[in-house]
């Protein structure tokens, strides 16, 4: 358990790039079959180069793991807390429900409420993170609405500015 | 050599071009100045806009971000004794302590007047070696362009910091990602899972942002600090720097010439030339010159040698296609994102191309020796600039540079998807820059592996028969057995050092 613990980033890592041989084998075996891609010569085989990397992709990760799991890896990598993981977990999560927003409520209204409230919880005062916040909303949308014609997520109110 | 350079002068010298790349000099400084940003930061946070111009305007904007990055970060080494970027790193050694005898401002000019004429002694290299690199390229044929391939994957995680197996797997993932889409010969979907918008991959760019942006600031966010403000010296505009640069020219030739050799080989990079540049200066110095204790030569060996390293990595990515380094590695998918294919057939098919992007690296050395000088005053600002206003902003230029490629919100869940990823590899100790350089190439190593299998109807004999192809594959292998050397050595030394963290552990 202590192995793990020190090794706890290496050990989710190791796991993720297990999974990359799995689903290679796996689709290889099952999509790309249907789709009478996964057999005959160079230009018909979609799945000869994808088994060849998968294949080396799990010695590499076997050997890695047996590296972890007799403790054989130099470099710690521990779940331990910083000072600021908890407020890098939440304005995660505060983006990610920016993303799920963002197509509904338009950039925008997501983006100077996602800004705000971003700089607020880093410790900005209310006044200048509300007119931080605006500057660099107007800014950026006046670049790339405006000066790059891009057409930035406009929601259910259609909401442009520069366009 | 110079009919390149002739037919990318239209390209390069109109007016946006030139005010691009002055704007990528001033960026580049400018996050570069900024600890825990570096040259490859700016790029990745400019990529996404370099796709709304036109291909040698963008290119010289993310020429002159990579230049101006990679010498920005002398300017907090300096005056705070913190690097800027890596490369910056040798810098300190006699940088701060000049700037702790009240000569910051020549510490300063010295160092970016070093990084400009570095930068411009390594261009005239690339524009000599790097077409008869080219030329001799132009005898290669798929099974040549298969093993190059992998010996820039090889490379890459061979060299890059950290455990080299490591590096090789985050290479795997690289062409994992690489084959997700539609098969160029068979047209069917891999790895799509039945969702229509991973039917071309996940974009590049999204990746490449996340991994490196959003990645940095969650590791920046961490590290807490958010309304720091530190002390600087105030710089003013002086052009002494010029005069002092001179009384060091041969140390100035030498370090640019192991700069750019150092960049030539894909991984090795600028703060491993800086440090062999800085020990070799040392070695020659004169007598009377105390390095360490504030030498004017020791900012000079390392400046020079950190830019000379960028027209250096620039060698092998536009004459072979095989990236020097992750920011090399970047420019080069934003050059095939572009159309034009780094390696011979760059010189051979588009040779405009190929002499705009010299100039455009020139006259970024060129910028960055004018625009250094001018804007020294505004670095002291700069470096005070909060956490609290860099983080939201970086985030917000993430987002919105990733969204207008496509004008996909897709693309941004993709980017914070490999953000979460490049935070726990960095975590876990992977180098990014093998993930990257695997992306790009993975799709010239199946293509041309396919190919190669294709002429030769299916046997191996191919890459053993071609003198070019099996030579390059004999270093491939040496490359993949010193892996495995180097992976077997720091398993013993894992279990020794481990024994000595914790003696419960047998």
């Amino acid at each position: 358990m202590s192995r793990f613990r020190a090794h706890a980033f290496d050990w989710i890592a190791c796991l993720f790039f297990a999974s990359i041989p799995v689903v290679i084998f796996w689709q290889t075996a099952t999509s790309l079959a249907e789709q009478d891609a996964a057999s005959g010569g160079p230009l018909d085989n979609a799945a000869f180069y994808p088994r060849l990397i998968a294949a080396l992709i799990s010695v590499a990760v076997t050997i890695h793991g047996i590296r972890l799991l007799f403790g054989r890896v130099q470099d710690q990598s521990t779940f331990k807390a910083e000072t600021g993981t908890r407020l890098g977990v939440f304005l995660t999560i505060l983006f990610l429900v920016y993303l799920l927003v963002l197509p509904y409520a338009g950039f925008h209204i997501a983006t100077p409420i996602l800004l705000i409230m971003m700089t607020r919880a880093l410790g900005l005062g209310l006044l200048s993170a509300l007119a931080g916040s605006v500057v660099m909303w107007l800014g950026t949308s006046f670049v790339f609405e405006g000066l790059l014609n891009v057409v930035l997520p406009v929601g259910m109110f259609n909401i442009t500015i520069f366009s | 050599m110079f009919d390149l350079l002739r037919e990318g002068l239209p390209l390069f010298f109109n007016f946006q071009a030139l005010l691009l790349t002055a704007l990528g000099i001033v960026g580049g400084l400018v996050i570069g100045v900024l600890p825990g940003l570096g040259p490859l930061m700016g790029i990745v946070l400019l990529l996404p806009l370099a796709f709304h111009l036109p291909p040698i305007a963008a290119m010289g904007m993310l020429i002159a971000i990579y230049v101006g990055g990679s010498a920005g970060g002398s300017v907090s080494s300096i005056l705070l004794r913190i690097p800027g970027t890596p490369l910056a790193a040798a810098t300190l050694f006699d940088g701060y302590p000049m700037a702790q005898q009240g000569r910051a401002q020549d510490a300063v000019g010295l160092a970016l007047t070093s990084s400009a004429l570095g930068g411009l002694i390594a261009g005239l290299m690339l524009v000599f070696f790097s077409p008869l690199l080219a030329q001799f390229a132009l005898r290669f044929a798929p099974p040549e362009y298969f093993a190059m391939a992998v010996l820039g994957v090889l490379t890459i995680a061979l060299v890059s910091e950290g455990s080299a197996l490591k590096g090789l797997l985050a290479g795997g993932l690289g062409l994992f990602l690489s084959m997700i889409g539609t098969d160029e010969f068979t047209n069917a979907y891999r790895f799509t899972f039945g969702d229509f918008r991973l039917s071309s991959g996940p974009h590049l760019v999204a990746v490449v942002v996340g991994l490196f942006a959003l990645s940095e600031i969650f590791s920046q966010l961490e590290a807490g600090n958010y309304l720091a403000k530190p002390t600087v010296q105030r710089l003013r505009i002086s052009f002494r720097a010029l005069r002092l640069v001179m009384t060091h020219k041969f140390n100035l030739l030498r370090s640019s010439m192991i700069g750019t050799f150092f960049g030539a080989v894909p991984g090795a990079g600028g703060d491993v030339s800086a440090f062999i540049s800085y020990a070799a200066a040392k070695r020659f110095a004169r007598a009377d010159e105390k390095y360490g204790e504030g030498a004017e030569g020791g900012v000079v060996a390392t400046e020079a040698a950190n830019n000379g390293c960028c027209g250096g990595a620039l060698i092998p990515t536009l004459s072979l296609g095989i990236p020097g380094d992750a920011s090399t590695a970047v420019l080069m998918g934003a050059l095939i994102l572009f159309g034009f294919f780094p390696g011979p057939d760059l010189f051979r098919d588009s040779p405009d191309v190929a002499g705009g992007i010299f100039i455009a690296y020139i006259m970024a050395n060129i910028m960055l020796l004018v625009l250094g000088i001018i804007l020294a005053p505004i670095f002291g600002s700069v470096l005070k600039l909060r956490k609290a206003w860099l983080l939201p902003a970086v985030l917000l230029l993430s987002t919105l540079g990733t969204y207008s490629l496509q004008n996909s919100i897709f693309d941004l869940w993709v980017m914070l998807t490999f953000g979460v990823v490049g935070y726990v590899l960095r975590r876990a100790g992977y180098p990014l820059a093998p993930l990257i350089i695997g992306m790009i190439l993975g799709g010239i190593m199946e293509a041309n592996l396919r190919r190669s299998l294709l002429i030769s109807r299916d046997g191996l004999g191919i890459f053993f028969e071609r003198p070019i192809c099996a030579t390059i594959l004999a270093i491939d292998l040496f490359l993949l057995l010193s892996i495995i050397y180097s992976t077997v050595r720091s398993s013993r030394k894992g279990a020794g050092e481990n024994e000595k963290e914790d003696p419960q552990i047998t």
